[in-house]
């Protein structure tokens, strides 16, 4: 393993990059703990987020003005307001709020408001795109299944969101890739993501340039995963004659 | 006839563009930032204005204000040249100084061996600070050895972030001290370790801190400096006369006064009477 690192090294060298600092354990240690902390987060924030956006989206589409206005409002507060403010606004304040109600027993770690802001944040978009999918399912296949004696829950799980989120597949892809980017802001509020490994080593050591190339080259790497794995799911799903 | 370009001409742009790049290039070799105020009068620093008595926003105006602007000013006032002033965060800083959208830095950067390989300096520091944890009254931490093991806010780029790690403890790094400062108020971390000048000010005066105290010796006491790019040493001989001015005539033991920066360093006082003595 180091024996690799060394050749890895060397050989950056020749190219004018000094990644000496992957030799150093504390440092690679810290950048590897740093990259595993980033995929968790991929992985919490992405479940979080497409539970949310289905939460938000029967919402609005409920018809229930009662449902479907506080969703309404949800979604424009939560979209038209950046991330990382959101994100200050949810650790700052409202975390310090809930730390002098509760004491010291405040369970919410930083890490875990990373994941409920971001989740929201892109559930607000999820829920849009589902909602374009709900509503291009046919007035003609509901009234179908109404015919069937469906209930109003039956005919969304079982009628729309299947056929919603065949229309929707590619725009909700396209925020996933989005979310695994935005998953960088934890290091805002000292979340260990690999960006904030980064961050620490880099203002330690002069190695700016080669720390931000790891770092492109493993968020380019998340993202294209996710998008393979929606590239997988669109051919998957895909329904003759309905689409494509 | 159509005008049609011959493939010389069609690549004339870049030529000219190559060049004019080279040429920038080779202009920036000699000692920019003197010859920049010397010719055209102009002088971009950076400054920290994390709040507290060295750098800040006045709330009234919207203008910085602290030790570090007036310092900035001064120099532009005995050079003749016109100060722009640029906030940096201690994330940032060094890259801002590299890249050149600042020629001076006057940000609480002290002095350590790697960042003196790294970045040019003026030899003369302008103060010395080390650092000191905030830390709840009630908490039973009194030393910093009992920091082992414990979660301490910071802030990304601080030169405290290596001593801590030696002590064991398990640091978080926010983007600045006021992000570090709200974490430790709301119990994320149970100290948060800055420089003295940010921490003793608030403790001793401001009543939304009266719950906290500061924990002594200071951390790691190191000369603040003023950082230029390598290798400018025109830029640092002529700003290490202006710093022992300062030193010599006083300036800078009344201008923390006029701060309120407490308690008064004795490292003003000592400079100040070595160079009054040398007569530099």
């Amino acid at each position: 393993m180091s024996h690799w690192l060394e050749v890895f090294v060397q050989w950056a060298a020749k190219l004018g990059l000094n990644y000496s600092f992957v030799l150093d354990a504390y440092a690679r240690d810290s950048l590897l703990q740093g990259a595993l902390t980033t995929v968790w987060l991929c992985l919490f924030t992405l479940v979080g987020s497409l539970l949310a956006g289905v939460t938000l989206a029967a919402m609005l589409t409920s018809g229930k003005p009662w449902l479907a206005r506080p969703a309404r409002v949800f979604v424009e507060v939560t979209r038209n307001t950046p991330t990382l403010v959101q994100l200050y606004c949810a650790f700052l304040v409202l975390n310090m709020l809930l730390t002098q109600a509760v004491g010291t027993a405040n369970p919410l770690t930083p890490f875990a408001w990373v994941v409920i802001v971001i989740s929201l944040h892109k559930g607000a978009f999820h829920a849009e795109a589902l909602r374009a999918g709900i509503e291009a399912v046919p007035a003609v296949t509901l009234e179908a299944a109404s015919s069937l004696a469906f209930s109003s829950r039956q005919l969304l799980w079982n009628v729309q969101m299947p056929l919603a989120v065949r229309f929707a597949l590619p725009s909700l892809v396209n925020n996933l890739i989005d979310l695994v980017k935005m998953t960088a802001v934890a290091s805002a509020i000292a979340v260990g993501d690999i960006t904030y490994a980064s961050i620490m080593i880099w203002t330690q050591s002069d190695n700016v340039l080669e720390l931000m190339i790891l770092l492109l080259a493993f968020f380019g790497l998340l993202s294209f995963v996710v998008n393979c794995v929606g590239r997988f799911l669109e051919a998957r799903l895909r329904m003759p004659g309905y689409g494509h | 006839m159509p005008y049609t370009r011959s493939p010389i001409t069609r690549l004339l742009p870049l030529f000219v563009g190559t060049l004019a790049v080279l040429g920038a290039s080779f202009a920036v070799q000699a000692d920019a930032t003197l010859e920049k105020i010397e010719q055209r009068h102009r002088l971009v620093v950076g400054v920290l204005l994390s709040g507290g008595p060295f750098g800040s926003i006045d709330p009234s105006n919207q203008k910085p204000k602290g030790l570090n602007v007036d310092m900035a000013e001064d120099l532009g006032r005995q050079l003749g040249a016109e100060v722009e002033l640029v906030p940096v965060l201690p994330a940032n800083r060094v890259q801002f100084l590299q890249q050149g959208k600042v020629d001076l830095l006057i940000a609480n950067m002290e002095w350590t061996a790697e960042r003196g390989q790294q970045l040019g300096f003026v030899p003369t520091p302008f103060y010395r600070v080390g650092g000191t944890a905030a830390v709840l009254k009630d908490s039973k931490i009194t030393r910093w050895e009992d920091l082992k093991g414990q979660p301490v806010c910071t802030s990304q780029g601080s030169s405290y972030v290596k001593p801590l790690t030696e002590f064991g403890a398990e640091l978080k790094a926010f983007k600045s001290s006021s992000e570090s400062l709200l974490a430790l108020r709301g119990n994320n971390c149970v100290a948060a370790v800055h420089d003295a000048t940010l921490i003793n000010p608030l403790v001793a005066d401001s009543p939304e801190w009266q719950n906290y105290r500061a924990i002594t010796p200071e951390l790691n006491p190191a000369p603040s400096v003023i950082w230029t790019r390598p290798g400018e040493t025109d830029t640092q001989a002529k700003l290490d006369t202006i710093v022992k001015g300062w030193h010599r005539t006083g300036w800078l033991i009344e201008a923390e006064k006029r701060h309120h920066i407490t308690p008064a360093s004795p490292a003003l006082v000592e400079l100040h009477d070595k160079f009054q003595a040398s007569g530099a």
